[in-house]
């Protein structure tokens, strides 16, 4: 015990104290909030955009002053009474105006449709916006011609919020957030395959390393080689561990700050909210708050993340103790990488269907469960005695896999010489 | 005292060691030497207790080895290697506190060895920025600053300079004299043989010839003659056709002959004075290990048995 906490803690100092450690923990974060709240931004500011200006021919005569008013500063609607369409069509091509709309006379009365016309066609955020503004405009001009009191266009005028609204088994509601918890559960399934890989990749090259530079047989002449696969497995496991805390503090603590500091600058009407919304809510329609999640969620997040990396990293070390380079751990590794994408190619059904059969059966499978399980646990509610037996079958299968790559381990560190096999590992496993 | 006792080790088919026994007393230095794939490697994993004897037992201070003779052990292993990015003071900190020692005290010993070895700035350095021989050192600090009562030293002096070969061996004299048994390994059999007490020579796995190096020595006697001279090397053939001795090895102007039993010196010289110009020297000596080796390996193993980079 002694002499796995010397080595647990030298390897764990030697890796937190490197420019690697510090890089990466302070730029995972940012990368991760940029990704999950810029598409959040961008599109909340797109709609912002002013300065757009669209020839209008008007051939209703009477649409174009009230989709100016309705426009804002979003268009700048330009009517073209005195040109022909040749010429304003020319004038696009130009480049005067972004396009031109044609509101041709049937329009009011629902007859014949509304074109736009542009160089590149437009794109969707336009079309959204133009079809909002002429079906405001169109709507409000009936109402005017059938002398609607200003009452009635007042309320008409009043933004309406959607929220949605989720039952869940206790019969209370909850704010649906599926879209946005479908992602956390993809993200939390991805950092766990990203955090095996990286983790266990770091593990194996400390055993490889070690090996090369031929220092492995100086440490074993002072250590069981078992206290020093556990030393260097539990050394590199707290320096993941601590990154991943410092990870999950940051982003919480970074997205909200940032969702907070960019909802302050919006409007809720461009949002479809009622002008008194509160900020939560405008951070939440903007997509731009991670959605509240439990924390036992975050909890299961962990511990999951802890036995696939144990799971994983003891046998990525299994294989680096075989090899005296590298590459040639490679076609080594493969089962092994095999088996941490399968997971990947379920989450998106898993997302879908958390509580269907298959979900079940493969969140049950060690070598799956800690990626599988963790976005179960966070895209619906899980009974915790479905999460209790796949975390014991985890845990079993890498105390299982802890002993086999001990055996392995302390023979392969002091082979050097031919590349050896699957076969080869399997032998050694089996060596008294 | 460290006892082997009978031990064997096998790899699959292949018998590694093969029931070999010998004793290393304090205060002396054993060689244990032999040519490359002899078993001196395995030998030694069993008794730094890496690996476990199929057969037989290694015993020091008359128990087991085992964790307990592994914190009074330094290894220097044949093929060794540093943690090349850490600075050479955790390094030895970490090594050492793994020998059992505690941070402060590891911390003072590596000071004070790195002063004695003139690398008094050496203890916050990455240990890649030193150069080879400083890096050796820094190695054999390693393995000696937890004080070892038992110090094996795999090959210590291969790709060491003169001068850090001749620290080293004052060092090693120094431990000798303090009382600490050492076990010395090599394949250059001659390189050791001013500094070993005892012997051990080993072939194929198997002890073919171990005692005292001065007993033994005398054992085959001063039966080889070193011949340098000017002029032709005809007379070679004639003292072989004779029967008077045989031709070890030969250059330009000079050779080392092993006598038939029962023949002097002077017999030899005789023809030699015969047919060369001149003899600048003419000396009966003992033979040195190299042949002692392969006599002993041909007589037990056959000719076989003798390595090609072993010459006669």
């Amino acid at each position: 015990m002694d002499q796995i906490w010397i080595v647990l803690k030298s390897e764990f100092l030697r890796r937190v104290r490197s420019r690697w450690f510090v890089l990466t923990t302070l730029l995972g974060p940012i990368v991760m909030v940029a990704l999950t709240v810029l598409p959040g931004v961008i599109t909340a500011f797109a709609f912002d955009r002013g300065g757009r200006t669209v020839a209008v021919i008007d051939e209703t005569g009477r649409l174009t002053p009230i989709m100016q008013t309705l426009a804002g500063d979003q268009f700048e609607l330009v009517p073209q009474q005195d040109r022909s369409i040749a010429e304003v069509r020319q004038a696009v091509i130009d480049g005067e105006y972004e396009g031109y709309l044609h509101l041709t006379a049937g329009v009011m009365e629902g007859t014949s449709p509304v074109t736009f016309y542009s160089p590149d066609g437009g794109g969707l955020s336009i079309r959204r916006s133009i079809q909002d503004l002429i079906d405001q405009a169109v709507q409000r001009q009936r109402l005017l011609e059938q002398d609607a009191p200003p009452e009635v266009l007042d309320i008409l005028n009043a933004n309406v919020g959607l929220d949605m609204v989720k039952l869940n088994e206790e019969g209370e509601e909850e704010a649906d957030q599926s879209l946005a918890i479908s992602a956390v559960g993809f993200v939390m399934g991805f950092i766990i395959y990203f955090a095996v890989f990286i983790y266990g990749g770091t593990v194996m090259y400390a055993v490889i390393e070690e090996k090369a530079s031929r220092v492995v047989e100086v440490v074993i002449s002072s250590v069981k080689p078992f206290n020093l696969l556990m030393g260097k497995l539990l050394g590199v496991g707290a320096m993941g561990f601590l990154q991943m805390v410092l990870w999950l503090v940051l982003i919480v603590g970074g997205a909200t700050a940032l969702g907070f500091v960019a909802s302050a600058s919006m409007d809720p009407a461009t949002l479809n909210l009622p002008a008194d919304a509160s900020q939560q809510q405008v951070m939440e329609a903007a997509n731009l708050t991670l959605p509240d999640i439990s924390p036992v969620v975050y909890v299961w997040f962990l511990l999951f993340f802890l036995g696939g990396y144990f799971l994983y990293a003891s046998l990525f070390a299994a294989i680096g103790s075989a090899v005296e380079q590298q590459q040639d751990a490679q076609g080594l590794t493969f089962p092994l990488t095999f088996l941490v994408i399968i997971p990947i190619l379920f989450i998106t059904f898993i997302i879908e269907s958390p509580n269907s059969t298959l979900s079940v059966v493969l969140s049950m499978i060690p070598f799956f469960s800690p990626i599988l399980m963790v976005v179960r646990v966070a895209v619906s509610d899980v009974s915790l005695w479905q999460v209790l037996l796949s975390y014991s079958l985890l845990i079993g299968t890498f105390v299982g896999s802890v002993w086999l790559s001990s055996r392995i381990y302390r023979v392969g560190i002091l082979m050097y010489g031919k590349k050896p096999s699957i076969a080869d590992l399997i032998k050694w496993s089996r060596y008294a | 005292m460290l006892t082997v006792d009978a031990v064997t080790k096998r790899y699959g088919s292949f018998t590694a060691v093969n029931a070999v026994s010998f004793e290393a007393q304090p205060g002396r230095i054993l060689g244990l030497l032999g040519p490359n794939g002899a078993g001196k490697t395995s030998t030694i994993r069993m008794i730094a207790y890496i690996t476990a004897p199929d057969k037989g037992a290694v015993r020091f201070e008359g128990k087991p080895v085992g964790r307990w003779s592994q914190e009074r052990m330094g290894y220097l292993p044949e093929e060794r290697g540093l943690y090349k990015k850490l600075k050479v003071g955790q390094q030895l900190e970490y090594l050492a506190t793994l020998k059992g020692l505690t941070t402060a005290d590891a911390r003072q010993r590596a000071h004070q060895w790195l002063e004695r070895l003139g690398g008094a700035d050496w203890y916050d350095k990455r240990t890649d920025e030193l150069s080879k021989g400083m890096q050796q050192k820094v190695q054999f600090i390693s393995t000696i600053m937890h004080e070892p009562d038992l110090l094996i030293l795999d090959e210590p002096f291969s790709g060491l300079d003169p001068i850090n070969a001749t620290l080293l061996t004052d060092v090693i004299q120094e431990l000798k004299q303090d009382g600490r048994t050492l076990l010395f390994a090599s394949h250059r059999l001659e390189s050791v043989e001013q500094l070993c007490d005892d012997i051990c020579l080993i072939s194929q796995g198997q002890i073919v010839l171990d005692g005292g190096l001065r007993e033994i020595k005398r054992r085959f006697g001063r039966d080889t003659v070193i011949v340098e001279f000017e002029g032709s090397t005809a007379f070679l053939d004639e003292i072989e056709q004779a029967g008077l001795a045989e031709v070890l090895r030969q250059r330009l102007h000079r050779a080392e002959l092993r006598l038939r039993p029962g023949i002097l010196p002077r017999q030899v010289l005789e023809v030699v004075l015969r047919h060369v110009d001149d003899v600048i020297r003419f000396e009966s000596v003992e033979p040195p290990l190299n042949d002692i080796f392969v006599r002993v390996v041909q007589d037990q193993q056959g000719q076989e048995a003798i390595p090609e980079d072993i010459t006669l």
